[in-house]
């Protein structure tokens, strides 16, 4: 399953990419997020709980972050597992582009989906994982233009 | 006798209900009423919930189970692991192919869906609950879901299956080439085939899948043990189509003497072969069972259904025909490989470990043949049984239907001739084939002339060359297609000298006991899931023993009860035990003979049977009915006879039957939708004798139905991580009403020289037989625009995809 699409963001490319590792902005974006910990300063362990047509499940796991292309790019992989509810593994690759005062973000994820999840899912999951990812990066772009007001 | 009076002998056989009437089914009383009673019916106090632990993964290393958290939730009872049925060597089950399997994963799991844990709970929900506490920790491993992949692997499915040497022990079904191939199974003459086909001057090829489907009961796969702890008898109620073997195989594994296990299949809602097998939810219950000393009950949901038991067909056939260049066949080649998933667990015959595949020389006269099956081990769930077909005779069926169609193209002639030209002669039968069976009657010219005479053929040819001209022309978006299919079933499995399964022989059995006011009751090893045994069964004994067939009570299932019987799949209910009951009956009259003759003051020869009674020879006005003699039997001290009227019949039979069929599909394509409509659908069908006409249309229409299904869109489809995408009836099609066309019903009528009363079985000949009718007609429509062969299943989008690289969308 792959995911694609861009947003524009009031903020500088600095302040976008500085909040996309910020642990407080994720989670209050993630949907459905308990739970995000910064382990180091490339690897974060989540909790979320995530529903998918019938199926609901809190789903645990490790996201690692590659920054070497700071601050124009950004990527991160990760795995969760939810149990009976299934599992997920991907990545995603994000580019910054400044375009005045504002970023346009481009994301690119690619998503393996097994379990239930994966059953249940040929129909739902790209319609709810696009759903989700829509919903995570408009949440993010808000938080950020609040935080620069702020 | 004087009540008798005026009654003509007409009227006596009508009053009997007996064979070729279209008496009502008796089951459906209950049924549409809502009054049937399946397994999960059965309520008993204390009874508790099974349910089970899957895994996700289609192929991971099990590193950690905690059961904790579920042992902890209140209502749960205990969970059963690999570990706690270690000690009981319970952890792995034999299956019916001589392999073995995982009753509970053993360190690893080998297909989406695999049983992990066994939760016992007060109730289903809490069982539920449990389930989705228990934590395991799974090493992903490298998942395989092609079996010509699986055969260059260097990844080992089954480590179970290799030596500490590295060698690879024989299979059940001997040598194995690689760690992943299970056997391979070679029929018929390799070199003379080769050459005739190298040295013809026409020869097609193709290479084509029958994917992977499923029966998809409605009612799924479940069971109830209940283990007594104080008499030691274990009760085991189950959706099970062969009850007594059940009992033989849980009395081999469980080690409870046969005597003390009673099995008891209720109402089942439909099997289709999906309930033969022995699954791991059976094996857990009993344990559970025993354990708690209550009784345990496990029933699957849907998706555990679709997901792990019991899947049919995933065929890769590859053939080579080849003929004259007038169209008399000269040879044929195939070759199959056949993915079995994570454990070969078919249910086939022993010593026929790719069922009765050899049947595919079809309903030719093709004088030199070759067939070679290899099994494969995938990261697919375990199964390979019959869905409605005798053991992979749909999969022969289609493929020498495909091949004839392939050949008409290569040959540029008519599919219809080109069959003619190469039917078996009815003067040819008992025919000998090139595969090694022995087709017991046909007449299969008289069956395709009535078939291609009732449709018009010509016209429909016709009508189709001018649809091309249209379609070209742009006045219409519709294509048609003429689906053809003759084909011939092999079924009644089967003689006990070259049929068994795991050991135990493959007759059937029926016991007749008349009670003395002239009613009866006979049971039989054999189980109705939905065939009506109840009603046709009685039909065939009230012609035989002349009682009524309303005062006949058929019973089945009850292993306490019933005879010891191999059940109901593979269309062997009325090919052997109907034998059986024939045979019963005609004892029951052999003594009931003696009874008349000693009532009517003459010698034993100087009666005869006729329709309900026996009569003087050349004295019809003295007679004794069977309803007077049933009396007698038990209420007359008479000489040398010992009271009562009791008879039991073990039938072996002497050969399999071969029932056969013309079927023919005229349907619409849309182009630009891929949707079908099938305007007409003609099926004429030769099952022998007919017993009960108005059941064997019933019959025809039900497998046609699911020959639709699998032909037009149902399968059971894989990513390439393993997952099931069709784990739903969201995306696994069922026909309903609104998909299924209206059928036409139409018969010749050949009987079985050798089965007591001629019948052949007709129950799954209409899914052998549509099938490739269905597909041939898909495919049919498309040959004016060069297609040869495409892969089932034909849904919307595939036809749609066929269309577009036609380059008929402009």
């Amino acid at each position: 399953m792959e995911l694609k699409d861009e947003i524009r963001i009031s903020a500088p490319k600095r302040v976008v990419y500085d909040a996309l590792q910020d642990p407080k902005i994720l989670k209050q974006c993630i949907p459905g997020c308990e739970e995000l910990i910064k382990k180091s300063d490339n690897e974060l362990e989540a909790k979320v709980v995530l529903k998918v047509g019938p199926v609901k499940a809190k789903f645990s796991g490790d996201v690692t972050l590659d920054t070497t292309g700071a601050p124009d790019s950004f990527s991160l992989t990760g795995q969760g597992n939810g149990g009976a509810a299934g599992h997920a593994k991907g990545g995603a690759d994000v580019t910054l582009t400044e375009d005045g005062d504002e970023t346009i973000l481009t994301y690119n994820a690619k998503a393996e989906i097994g379990g239930k999840l994966a059953q249940l899912g040929s129909r739902l999951i790209q319609g709810t994982a696009q759903k989700l990812a829509g919903k995570f990066f408009k949440s993010f772009g808000e938080a950020v233009e609040e935080e620069k007001v702020s | 006798m004087k009540d008798d009076a005026g009654v003509t002998r007409e009227q006596r056989v009508e009053a009997l209900g007996g064979m070729g009437c279209k008496r009502k089914r008796v089951e459906d009383a209950r049924f549409t009423q809502g009054k049937g009673n399946y397994v999960d019916d059965i309520k008993m106090p204390g009874m508790l919930f099974g349910d089970f632990v899957r895994s996700p993964y289609a192929h991971a290393r099990i590193k950690s189970i905690d059961t904790s958290a579920a042992l902890a939730l209140d209502g749960v009872v205990a969970v059963l692991t690999a570990d706690d049925l270690r000690p009981l060597g319970l952890h792995w089950m034999p299956t019916l192919a001589g392999d073995k399997q995982m009753v509970l994963a053993d360190g690893k799991v080998l297909f989406q869906g695999q049983e992990v844990a066994y939760v016992v709970a007060k109730d289903r929900y809490i069982a539920a609950d449990a389930v989705e506490l228990i934590d395991v920790d799974y090493e992903e491993l490298p998942v395989i879901v092609d079996p010509f992949e699986s055969m260059k692997s260097d990844t080992v499915l089954r480590e179970d299956l290799v030596a500490e040497d590295g060698s690879l022990p024989d299979g059940a079904h001997g040598p194995r080439k690689h760690h992943n191939h299970i056997f391979t199974w070679e029929v018929g003459e390799k070199e003379a085939t080769s050459q005739v086909i190298d040295s013809a001057q026409v020869v097609a090829e193709e290479t084509m899948y029958y994917h992977r489907t499923h029966p998809c009961p409605l009612e799924t796969c479940g069971c109830v043990a209940s283990m007594d702890k104080v008499n030691g008898k274990l009760t085991l109620y189950g959706t099970f189509q062969a009850p007594h073997a059940i009992r033989t195989v849980v009395s081999l594994i469980s080690g409870i003497e046969e005597h003390n296990i009673r099995v008891i299949s209720p109402d089942i809602g439909g099997g289709f072969g999906n309930k033969v097998g022995a699954y791991p939810g059976y094996v857990c219950s009993v344990v559970a069972s025993i354990v708690t000393g209550v009784p345990v009950k496990w029933v699957e949901d849907r998706m555990e259904n679709l997901m792990t038991t019991a899947f049919a067909r995933d065929y890769w056939m590859k053939g080579k025909i080849s003929a004259t260049p007038e169209g008399k066949i000269t040879g044929l080649w195939c070759e199959v490989t056949a993915d079995h998933g994570g454990f070969d667990a078919c249910a086939d015959p022993t010593k026929f470990p790719a069922g009765f595949m050899n049947i595919c020389t079809g309903s030719y006269d093709i004088p030199t043949a070759y067939l070679a099956v290899d099994g494969v081990y995938t990261n697919k769930a375990p199964g390979g049984v019959s869905y409605r077909c005798s053991f992979r005779v749909t999969e022969a069926v289609y493929f020498i239907e495909r091949m004839i169609e392939v050949l008409a193209i290569e040959m540029n002639m008519d599919a219809a001739e080109l069959r003619r030209i190469n039917f078996i002669k009815k003067e040819q039968f008992p025919y000998q084939s090139a595969l090694g069976w022995e087709y017991d009657s046909g007449d299969y010219h008289t069956a395709w002339d009535k078939a291609l005479k009732a449709v018009d053929y010509e016209g429909l040819r016709t009508e189709q060359a001018q649809r091309v001209e249209d379609f070209k022309t742009g006045k219409t978006r519709k294509l048609m297609g003429v689906g053809l299919s003759f084909f011939t079933e092999i079924v009644g499995a089967g003689p006990v000298k070259n049929c068994d399964i795991l050991g135990l022989g493959m007759f059937d059995s029926c016991e007749i006991r008349i009670h003395p006011t002239g009613s009866a009751i006979a049971r039989l090893g054999t189980i109705s899931q939905g065939q009506g045994h109840a009603t046709t069964f009685a039909q065939i004994l009230a012609s035989e023993i002349g009682l009524p067939a309303d005062s006949i009570t058929i019973e089945e299932g009850d292993t306490d009860t019933a005879p010891y019987g191999l059940g109901t799949y593979g269309s062997r209910s009325t090919p052997v035990a109907g034998a059986a009951t024939a045979m019963a009956g005609r004892k029951i009259r052999a003594k009931a003979q003696m009874i008349a003759a000693y009532l009517l003051e003459v010698h034993d020869d100087d009666v005869e049977f006729d329709v309900d009674r026996f009569v003087v020879k050349g004295a019809p006005e003295k007679f004794k009915t069977m309803k007077e003699i049933a009396f007698a039997a038990y209420n007359q001290a008479i000489p040398g006879i010992e009271p009562g009227l009791e008879a039991v019949s073990y039938y072996d039979p002497p050969n399999m039957t071969y029932p056969f069929g013309a079927y023919i599909c005229v349907m619409d394509i849309d182009v630009d939708t891929g949707e079908v409509d099938i305007r007409r659908f003609y099926a004429l069908d030769d099952c022998g004798t007919r017993i009960n006409p108005m059941i064997i249309e019933g019959q025809v229409h039900g497998g046609l139905t699911e020959a639709l299904a699998v032909a037009l869109g149902q399968e059971i489809a894989y990513d390439d991580m393993g997952n099931v995408k069709t784990g739903t009836l969201m995306d696994f099609f069922l026909p309903t009403a609104w998909e299924v066309p209206n059928y036409e019903t139409d018969h010749t009528v050949t009987p079985s020289p050798h089965h007591p009363i001629g019948a052949k079985g007709v129950g799954e000949s209409p899914h052998v037989g549509g099938v490739p009718c269905f597909s041939n007609a898909v495919n049919d429509a498309f040959r004016a625009f060069g297609l040869r062969h495409t892969h089932m299943p034909h849904d919307h989008w595939r036809i749609w995809k066929t269309a577009n690289k036609l380059g008929l969308h402009g």
